[in-house]
């Protein structure tokens, strides 16, 4: 073998090790600086963020500004808030709010109208009776729920804009707004729309683990992977029924097994009929609603899972938005944008159509 | 064009090029979520895989446990119990692996991170 050859060998071998290596350090450390991930409490739950792109650290930061301000709006735990004040003036004077909760609210109307009330953004009176959101909640007195139903009506809420800003008004007193089936959808909006401003190439945001923003495309190009909870595993080891690829948008998930408590060896969850005063019982158990807005998405699953398969399956249409229907004896059935994205997980649970 | 010598000086080299993707994919991959209880309640996680530098952590207790975070691997450091079969279960590094003190009423786990991206996201998972 002659040397030149051997030496030119020996270079060549060299630079493939220097590519190798520097292909090793790009895949990852390129990728690993470009995701950023993070938790933080905002709306009474658990937000978490992944986020890629040069800006992304950037991005979920703006994001969880913008989810905080929003909190700031529109928890009605909070006396200073929008609706905190809002619902003090119930039945004085109406209320000066924020364009962003005026907007909040005309959607929450808008789904309570086409809902038929199935979902009703003036549910405080009944939900706080009934207290999940506390530490102690409990089943109410029949007649409490008998007093307080007159006082949940959203045709009772009025929300005007003009020149000067907008204003909201509850005709009676006792009237009261819980943003609880819509909010987290709403800082999902929140999330997204940061993300876009900040330049992130792409991004999910988990509300509370009920509501879900994608944003983008993702580096590879493959759609989002997104698992929906078996409603029938237990709390201390969920596992997935079945996954979604979606390409954008937003996914809400309204299950019984959120929030319940067992009073007398029977089970509440918190899914609560307007109408009724009590939590829905139609033998629907999760009610998974994808749509491109966070707000919507999140109204529509908690409209969707107090009207039943049939009447939620023609709101839907409505909106021309998309959803998974689960019942109790494991069926489900998925509305016809969604049959090719949807895969089931679990064998036990049966598609029908 | 090659000889077959020529292969001697090039297969190692292709060796150890393979060997430096191998370290740094086991590298990323290595370590899941470190999960330290004491009396059965959880007191902090920590991922391994996100882990930078060597830190001793002050667990405390009667037994005045300490343990030892590294990349990839945690493990008991300290304890002043009698049998120390918390410090010579050395290293844990994988999804499964448990050590316990069980004087000092201290354990740690390791489990898998959430879904190691097998999705994106979670619907339904109540927080």
């Amino acid at each position: 073998m002659n040397r030149r050859k051997t030496v030119a060998i020996v270079l060549f071998a060299i630079l493939i090790l220097i590519l190798a290596a520097l292909i090793a350090i790009w895949t990852h450390f390129g990728q690993r600086e470009k995701r950023y991930e993070c938790t933080n409490y905002a709306m009474g739950t658990y937000i978490q963020q992944t986020v890629y792109g040069k800006k992304a650290q950037e991005a979920a930061k703006e994001a969880a500004v913008k989810i905080q301000e929003l909190e700031n709006l529109i928890s009605w735990r909070k006396n200073d808030s929008d609706i905190g004040r809002l619902n003090q003036a119930a039945g004085t004077k109406p209320a000066v709010i924020h364009e962003k909760t005026a907007a909040l609210l005309r959607t929450s109307l808008e789904i309570a109208q086409k809902s038929n009330g199935a979902y009703d953004p003036t549910i405080l009176p009944i939900s706080d009776l009934w207290g999940f959101e506390s530490d102690n909640p409990c089943v109410p007195d029949s007649k409490d729920i008998q007093k307080f139903l007159p006082d949940v009506n959203y045709k009772d809420l009025q929300v005007s804009t003009g020149s000067s800003g907008s204003t909201a008004f509850m005709k009676r007193a006792m009237m009261g707004i819980d943003l609880g089936g819509i909010g987290k959808g709403a800082a999902c909006d929140e999330a997204v729309a940061a993300y876009r401003t900040a330049g992130a190439e792409c991004g999910i945001i988990s509300a509370g683990g009920s509501s879900l923003g994608l944003f983008g495309t993702k580096a590879d190009g493959t759609p989002w992977k997104i698992a929906i909870r078996d409603p029938n595993s237990s709390d201390n080891s969920v596992t997935e029924m079945a996954e979604l690829n979606l390409d954008s948008g937003f996914v809400s998930t309204s299950g019984v097994y959120e929030k319940k408590f067992t009073q007398n060896g029977i089970t509440y969850h918190h899914l609560l009929n307007p109408k009724t005063g009590y939590p829905e019982n139609n033998g629907l158990v999760s009610v998974t609603v994808v749509t491109p807005n966070g707000a919507l998405s999140d109204g529509l699953s908690t409209a969707c899972f107090v009207l039943g398969l049939e009447k939620g399956e023609a709101l839907l249409k409505q909106y021309q938005c998309e959803g998974v229907f689960i019942d109790r004896a494991r069926n489900v059935y998925v509305t016809a944008g969604l049959k090719s994205r949807l895969k089931i997980i679990n064998s036990k649970y049966v598609i029908k159509s | 064009m090659f000889e077959k010598k020529d292969l001697l000086i090039i297969v190692p080299f292709l060796i150890i090029a393979a060997g430096i993707f191998a370290w740094f994919n086991l590298r990323s991959s290595a370590g899941g979520i470190a999960v330290v209880e004491k009396s059965g309640v959880e007191i902090c996680r920590i991922d391994l895989s996100k882990q930078t530098k060597t830190e001793i952590l002050d667990i405390g207790g009667d037994m005045h446990i300490k343990l030892k975070v590294e990349p990839g691997a945690i493990s008991f450091y300290h304890s002043d119990c009698p049998d120390q079969i918390c410090v010579r279960t050395g290293k844990l590094t994988k999804p499964g692996q448990t050590a316990v003190c069980v004087p000092g009423k201290v354990s740690v786990r390791i489990i898998q991170r959430s879904g190691e991206k097998k999705y994106d996201g979670y619907t339904g998972w109540h927080q």
